[in-house]
């Protein structure tokens, strides 16, 4: 299971590895990041509000 | 031997199909198996479902790809995200919810449910999927493709050519500029649910006048060589996705209509000019469809088209552009829409990998078969009598000529929205009452919608104008009843004098084909009505269970289900 998510969060790397998509990176780092919480807490509802903190 | 198990997941229709050696083998939506209309869960069953109708497992399997690319679409997302902040500000959350929640781990997803190894997972293109599902289950070796949708991962609309294997896209529009969510917009602003409410639409369309095509025409903006602009200021994706449109569309229009008012056309003047809304917007989507098949006509110079994409189950603009934009063949598949993209990722992979083009699709009869002894099992435990007939269809055409409404469950259950004889409710076309009461108390919806006929293909053209052509087999067309015939089927004749019509052989519907010789033999039109094995908002019948649940609470007359007649007087 955590190596099919490894896999994917390369795979997703690899497509925001492009030049022109290089503006959408900081937009990634926060999904990553809370998709990291999301795996930590083990729920979205927690990632929620951390969310709307941010923007 | 080579096996692909295409899947299609996470928006609406999700759907496996498997092909083996560059053969469909079968195709099922998972709709007929959770009970959910238009579900968009991960596919399971149905994959499932068709490895065990091939004999196989998952172990077998060389490869398992999603119909599109996760990662392009949530760079989609993002963008238009951007885009539309801080209007979309209220709307990220879901957003964030909906990609890190499930939609970017899809192919993982697949892996574990299936249980077959990550590296075998892929994802493709979506507008690519949908191209494959409509040219290699075309007749042709060479045509046009046209896709037209809402929006796959970044495009809305593609223009390619097909040759053999080889399909080579030759344009594309971007997204937001989308025939499919402009109609889908406009479904929600006339009260109807979207992915679900468009038929209903185009049913709608025929009660109206096009009046209202200069309003249109400052929404949806046409260029000469089919390209086209949506106003944004008339749309709302990106901050309310419940409706798509914003309050400058009713500014426009009027108000929008309520969901849920019952209709009352003709008669109504609120109804009258919502029915003018819709059949403005269905005149200025074929035109614009039709000018997209010129375009590609223009760059490929060939004679035969084929469509797919939701937009491609507008039966109407299939008419019209098989009339209009230069084609002399046009075909659309059964599942044009997303439950097709399983079954053209699987195709992409399979050729990609060197296997030949399989057969041109003949019947959307691809699903599961009726468990006869299961469903009689299930039969005696609900108190349900029944007898066996060795002649089905003569055993049909009895029922039908005492004016019964009669429900078939037989053979493979049906890929696509359409039900084409495995999963129907028949009945004769003369009566119009027989109408209402499919409307009113069978079916329980709107009471403009229309319904289809089939007929036999070689009698087709004594009754309906154009007909048989490629896309008649599946009814994702519609044609001019013959005035001298419109007496005959004022069942399934729709207030503007055309019909969905399916026409039927031995080799696409068998029993519905043995239905229609038997009328024939006994002197009548070989032509009955048909439609879809469903109650009110269910999903089409998939199992014998489903067939006597559906059984036990409609008021149908009588129903075959495999070899077995049930009767309503016999219900205790």
């Amino acid at each position: 299971m955590i190596l099919s998510r490894v896999h994917t969060v390369f795979a997703l790397l690899r497509h925001f590895s492009h030049r022109q998509r290089y503006f959408l990176w900081p937009l990634l780092i926060v999904l990553l990041l809370s998709s990291i919480l999301l795996i930590l807490t083990g729920g979205l509802s927690y990632v929620a509000p951390f969310v709307y903190a941010l923007f | 031997m080579s096996a692909v198990l295409g899947i299609s997941a996470q928006y609406h229709d999700s759907a496996a199909a498997l092909v083996i050696d560059g053969e469909l083998v079968c195709a099922m939506q998972e709709e007929r198996f959770s009970r959910i209309k238009n579900d968009a869960a991960l596919p399971i069953a149905a994959a499932r479902a068709c490895l065990r109708h091939a004999g196989i497992t998952a172990n077998d399997l060389d490869a398992v790809v999603f119909y599109e690319n996760p990662f392009a679409k949530l760079e989609r997302v993002l963008v238009s995200t951007l885009r539309s902040f801080p209007a979309s500000f209220r709307k990220f959350p879901t957003v964030v919810r909906e990609q890190l929640g499930h939609k970017i781990w899809v192919l993982d997803d697949i892996a574990n449910a299936l249980g077959v190894p990550r590296t075998k997972v892929s994802h493709d293109d979506h507008h690519a999927c949908h191209a494959a599902c409509a040219f290699y289950l075309s007749p042709f070796e060479e045509a046009a493709i046209l896709t037209v949708d809402g929006v796959g991962e970044g495009v809305t609309t593609t223009i390619s050519k097909g040759s053999g294997t080889e399909i080579t896209r030759l344009r594309a529009l971007p997204y937001p500029q989308s025939l499919g969510l402009l109609y889908g917009a406009l479904t929600a602003y006339l009260g109807f649910e979207v992915n679900e409410g468009e038929y209903k639409v185009m049913g709608l369309a025929a009660y109206g006048k096009p009046t209202r095509r200069e309003e249109l025409a400052k929404i949806l903006k046409t260029s000469s060589d089919g390209s086209f602009e949506l106003a944004p200021e008339y749309f709302a994706y990106d901050t309310d996705a419940d409706v798509g449109f914003s309050p400058a569309m009713e500014t426009l229009l009027g108000p929008r209509r309520l969901p849920g008012r019952p209709w009352d056309l003709p008669g109504n003047a609120d109804d009258e000019a919502h029915a003018d809304i819709a059949a403005s917007l269905q005149e200025a989507t074929t035109d614009a469809l039709v000018a997209l098949a010129r375009e590609a006509k223009r760059l490929t110079g060939l004679d035969a088209l084929c469509i797919a994409g939701g937009v491609a189950l507008n039966a109407v603009a299939n008419r019209d552009i098989l009339r209009k934009a230069g084609f002399s063949r046009v075909f659309v598949p059964p599942a044009a829409g997303d439950a097709g993209g399983a079954v053209g990722a699987a195709f992409r992979f399979s050729h990609a990998h060197g296997a030949k083009r399989g057969k041109a699709l003949v019947t959307a009869a691809l699903g599961a078969d009726i468990d006869t002894e299961r469903a009689r099992d299930t039969a005696d435990a609900m108190g349900l009598r029944s007898t066996r007939t060795e002649t089905p269809a003569q055993t049909v055409v009895d029922h039908l000529e005492r004016g019964d409404v009669v429900a078939v469950a037989h053979g493979r259950f049906e890929l696509g929205p359409r039900a084409l004889g495995q999963r129907s409710i028949l009945a004769l076309p003369e009566d119009p009452d027989v109408r209402d009461r499919l409307n009113r108390v069978i079916k329980r919806r709107e009471p403009f919608r229309p319904f289809a006929p089939s007929v036999l293909a070689e009698r087709a053209s004594e009754y309906f104008e154009g007909a048989p052509n490629d896309m008649t087999a599946f009814m994702v067309t519609v044609a001019d009843v013959k005035d001298g015939a419109k007496e005959k089927l004022r069942a399934v004749t729709h207030v503007d004098g055309t019909a969905r019509v399916q026409t039927v052989t031995k080799e696409n519907a068998p029993l519905l084909a043995e239905v229609l010789l038997e009328l024939e033999k006994r002197g009548r039109i070989p032509v009955v009505l048909n439609t879809s094995l469903n109650g009110a908002g269910e999903p089409i019948v998939g199992s014998g269970e489903d067939a006597l649940a559906f059984f036990d609470s409609h008021p149908v007359d009588s129903m075959l289900l495999g070899d077995d007649l049930f009767l309503t007087r016999d219900k205790s």
